[in-house]
């Protein structure tokens, strides 16, 4: 099944590889920019060039008057080149700002698919536990700061649970047991630990379904905490 | 034989040399900023255009200048008429 299937995380290295090369891309076309703006436009010397060509060919150019006066157009165009200079040097940081934003942008973009189909896949997976805040004192779990209230024994099974998840470890029911009584697991019964955690999960999936979907209202009765238009009957 | 030629041609150099003296009128330049000049300079060898733009862009390189272009080669009944043109440039190199 999954061979002829587009995965999530296919999806996200595709992504992935495609914004590499979008960026390369955008790299690639500011550097043919520069390079354009920079070769292209005439240097200083193409007016010195000219003048000093319209020097040579008119030959009745020989006074000393008009020789200043080609001096000084050929000044004028030298500063007229520099004045092109910083022009060039502006729209080049324009341009660089200009590719910034883009370059921005799609990231941007790029987060805002990811952050969607990572939400669908949030809403499609149902409950997923963000926190899970176990109150001694009140005798309260809190999941997703929604508060359960427990028993004292199954607060005991829901804190052997808890600190051996911290440690990344499996317990059997034996060694639940053996925990909460204090006695070794050779002795404790497999099913004892079980009980406790039939227990725990009766008490807190009880809570939890009738705080996410079978709600009491008070005085009035039940009702299912879901939209009207999510409902299908088969 | 060999030495009347070769006597005959140095003479024939010495008086043209010794009658009529060669001047150029020519334009040369300067690079950054751009400068412009026209000037007359006497020609020291053979009294034509070519010769007198080898010769005198090596005497003004010295000064930095370039030799764009000899306008022409003339004896001295030319020099009044081009000598205002010249200014401070005139028989200056």
């Amino acid at each position: 099944m999954q061979d002829n299937t587009t995965s999530a995380s296919d999806m996200r290295r595709t992504g992935g590889r495609l914004v590499i090369f979008g960026i390369a891309s955008i790299l690639a076309l500011l550097i043919g920019a520069a390079l354009l703006l920079f070769l292209a436009l005439p240097d200083a010397g193409a007016f010195d060039a000219r003048v000093e060509r319209m020097f040579v060919e008119n030959t009745d150019i020989t006074s000393q008057a008009e020789i200043k006066l080609l001096e000084i157009l050929a000044q004028s165009g030298t500063a007229f080149a520099d004045t092109l200079a910083s022009y060039r040097l502006v729209i080049y940081t324009l341009l660089v700002f200009a590719t910034a934003m883009m370059i921005a942008a799609l990231v941007f973009l790029i987060l805002i698919v990811g952050f969607n189909r990572r939400l669908a896949q949030i809403e499609r997976a149902g409950i997923q536990v963000n926190s899970l805040l176990i109150s001694r004192e009140e005798n309260t779990v809190y999941l997703n700061n929604l508060g359960f209230k427990l028993t004292d024994a199954t607060m005991e099974t829901m804190s052997v649970l808890a600190e051996s998840r911290m440690d990344d470890d499996v317990l059997s029911g034996s060694e639940i047991e053996a925990v909460i009584s204090g006695r070794s697991a050779a002795d404790c019964d497999e099913a004892a630990g079980a009980t406790r955690i039939k227990r725990l999960r009766d008490i807190l999936g009880n809570q939890i379904v009738s705080e996410l979907l079978v709600k009491n209202i008070a005085r009035r009765g039940y009702m299912l905490a879901v939209e009207k238009d999510v409902i299908k009957v088969l | 034989m060999k030495t009347f030629v070769l006597s005959l041609t140095l003479t024939l150099c010495l008086s043209s040399m010794a009658t009529a003296q060669c001047f150029a009128d020519y334009k040369a330049k300067q690079d950054n900023p751009l400068r412009l000049h026209y000037g007359v300079a006497k020609i020291s060898g053979p009294c034509s255009v070519a010769d007198a733009k080898s010769e005198l862009a090596h005497r003004i390189a010295i000064n930095g200048w370039t030799v764009l272009k000899v306008m022409s080669v003339f004896g001295s009944d030319g020099l009044d008429q081009r000598k205002d043109s010249a200014g401070q440039y005139y028989l200056r190199f």
